[in-house]
Order: structure tokens, then sequence, then C-alpha cells
């Protein structure tokens, strides 16, 4: 009876793994945003000058017959103008990046982190072992280790994922990444290997949706740090299918918008 | 006969064809103000990421066989609406009507399919923009004083 009792007291207690803390709220599937007119305007990536220009076009009775589509334009073209503010020289030199060199269209070559992690698709998040969570996205069938024991980055070579140090912040999991090789940021712009990435996932009230909110710092290609925003709905039986299949086109086009 | 290319169509508008949570900007590659048909039967349909691609052997007008393919989007946006690696089986007739690539190429972004017996296959992303006008249409109906 005692050991009965003891082993329910065990069960019963929660995981000493700083990566099981509250991890049970975000741990799962999620994917594609929710069918929402800000949902799928943050499909990819957003910012709040998005946001909040879209709301003011939709709440002007003025713009009731105009096409969805003339307002997302619209408030696109401010956000694209709020980031490039953002950019340095450097990084306006190149800015906007024309799609017809996206090596991952050219060659089929996977993204960087700056790109991955605005990804369509799902975002699958679960704990390995006491001291890692795995976030593993649909697009290229990505996976990124976020290491929770609280040890510093160690010295390596910057890679396409960088290394990630992650953290509760009550049911939020903060994940700073360094250690990222210079490659395409998903805005459409380059960044350099110095670029570091704040990552703030939270699952929303209603537990229906992950938001993100990533903070970008940069000394090579951002005058300010840069906040971007995305979100995933709750989606328990989306299956990540394999990603086997990319073909490189036979022919692009340059200087068409994408 | 085993098909025809049955109409090339200059839009006098841009249209939303890109293809639903594309990995890549399908602009590079396909010409969104012009939509293209054609009629042929499938050798191949291939329900795999990052899109799915259909292959469909068209004759033209010449009687020549020319081999197609149709460029989806990826398994998840088409599972979402329904879509099975069983949408599409090899040897079915269709009508694919699709963007065609900036270069003449026997290649289509797809846009809509009806099949032999009538029924139309169309991108997820028409049913998410029906949901966003009713989203939009509601927003209004908020706005406005009710009498």
């Amino acid at each position: 009876m005692n050991r009965l009792l003891a082993l329910s007291i065990l069960l019963a207690l929660p995981s000493a793994g700083a990566a099981q803390a509250p991890l049970q709220t975000l741990e799962g599937m999620w994917s594609n945003p929710p069918a929402t007119i800000i949902g799928s305007a943050c499909a990819f990536y957003c910012t709040d000058v998005l946001i909040d220009r879209l709301n003011a076009l939709l709440d002007d009775p003025a713009n009731d017959n105009k096409p969805l589509g003339q307002l997302r334009a619209d408030a696109s073209a401010r956000e694209r103008t709020f980031i490039e503010s953002r950019l340095t020289a450097a990084a306006k030199a190149t800015y906007p990046l024309d799609p017809a060199d996206d090596p991952g269209l050219l060659r089929c070559e996977p993204w960087g982190l700056a790109r991955q992690m605005f990804a369509p698709h799902q975002i699958e998040i679960r704990g390995r072992g006491r001291d890692e969570i795995e976030l593993h996205y649909g697009e290229w069938d990505a996976r990124r280790i976020v290491h929770m024991d609280g040890r510093p980055r160690p010295a390596a070579p910057a890679s396409l994922f960088g290394y990630s140090v992650g953290r509760w912040e009550g049911a939020t999991l903060v994940v700073e990444t360094s250690g990222v090789a210079a490659n395409l940021t998903g805005w459409r712009s380059k960044h350099s290997d110095q670029v570091r990435v704040t990552e703030r996932f939270t699952r929303a009230a209603d537990g229906k949706t992950l938001n993100l909110v990533a903070t970008f710092e940069d000394p090579w290609s951002l005058r300010e740090p840069l906040v971007l925003k995305k979100i995933w709905a709750w989606s328990p039986t989306s299956q990540i299918a394999p990603y086997d299949a990319c073909e490189p086109p036979a022919s692009v086009k340059r200087g068409v918008a994408p | 006969m085993r098909g025809r290319v049955v109409s090339l169509t200059l839009l006098a508008v841009v249209v939303s064809i890109r293809l639903a949570g594309a990995h890549h900007s399908f602009s590079a590659v396909y010409d969104s103000k012009r939509s293209v048909t054609v009629t042929g039967v499938v050798t191949q349909f291939r329900f795999v990421n990052p899109h799915a691609l259909m292959s469909l052997e068209v004759t033209d007008k010449d009687g020549k066989v020319v081999t197609w393919v149709v460029e989806f989007a990826g398994r998840l946006n088409l599972s979402e609406v329904g879509w099975t690696a069983d949408s599409i089986r090899s040897g079915e007739k269709l009508t694919v009507t699709g963007n065609p690539t900036h270069e003449p190429l026997p290649r289509l972004a797809f846009q809509r399919i009806v099949k032999a017996d009538g029924s139309e296959l169309r991108p997820g992303a028409a049913q998410r923009n029906d949901a966003l006008e009713e989203e939009r249409r509601e927003r209004a109906k908020r706005r406005t004083p009710q009498p």
C-alpha cells in the first residue's frame, strides 16, 4: 500500500527537468493560422504596423467595397516601408531581394533560421528528455533543438539554425538564438552571422492559437531591433509529411513582385 | 485524340493565384496575369511536398502529344480541403486551368480542374477567401448601428 502511495505521488509530481516545466501548455502540433483576416495576414510573418493598418482600413466604411486584396496590399506596402526604415545601408542595398534569386527556389536549398521560423504550415513542439525541446517544422521537415539546461552556447562554427537556449517566463517559452550563419531572412533581406533572435512562444488564452513574437538584432543589417509576429492554430491531428520532392524550376523571371 | 489545348486567356485583372502557403514565390516562375486551359489524360499524380505534381498528356492542335506538368499547393493545404493521393487518378481525363510559366513551357500553376463527370477541384485558398470575406461582412455589420 505504501509503495502504491509513493508511486502515485511520484507520478503526480512534475518532472524536475527544465524542459518540462509548463511545456504541456505548448506541446503538440500547430498548423496553418486560423482562417481570419489577421491570421492570414500573419501566415508567414507580420508586424504591428501591418496589423494596425489593416484594422484601420477594415474599420473605415469608405473601404467596404474595395477588394480585401487591395487592403492587404496597402497594409503590406506600409509594412515594407517600415521594415526598410529599420535596415542599415548594407541591407538596403539588396532589399527587397528578388524572388528569382532565392536559393530555396533555384536550388532547393533549405532555409536558415531567420526564414525557417516564419515558414508556413506546421510547427510541432515536443519535449526531448529533461533538457531539450524540439521544434519541428512542416516546411522542409526541419528540426531545431532548444537547450533548456541553462548552459551558454558552446564554441562552434555558425550554422543554419545556430544554437538556441530556452527558458520559461511563466507559461511563455523564451528562446534566444545566436551562432546563425549569414543567410536570408523571411522579410526578403540579408542578415549577418552576428544576428541574435529572441523568440517568445505563448498559447492564447482560448488555447486555440500559438503566438510568436520574435525580436531580431543584427548590427550589420538592422539599425534597431525588428519585432515580427506569427500565428499558428492548434491542430492536434495534423501530421508532418515527408518533404522530399523539391524540384528547381526550369526557368525563372527576374523583377516580378512576389 | 486524348486532349486539346482549349484556350489561352489574358486576364484583365491581377488575380490571386499564388498557391496557398507556397514555400517560395510563384511569381518568379508563373505568370499570375494569364490563365491557360488544357484538356488531357493524367499519367501521374504525386501527392508530395513541397508541392503536389501532376503529369497530363495533352494533344495539341497538330496532333502532337505533349506532357504538361501541373503544380499544386503542398500536401497539408490540399489535405485541409479534403484532397488525398487518390483525388486524381492516372487515366482520368481532366480539364485543367492554371497560370502558365513566363517562358513558354508546358507547365501550369493549378487554379481549377473539371473532371469528366463535371465535378470540380479548386485550391483551398478559395474556401479560405470565402471565410475572410464573411469575417469582413460581419465586421462591417458590427460597425453599423442597428436601427
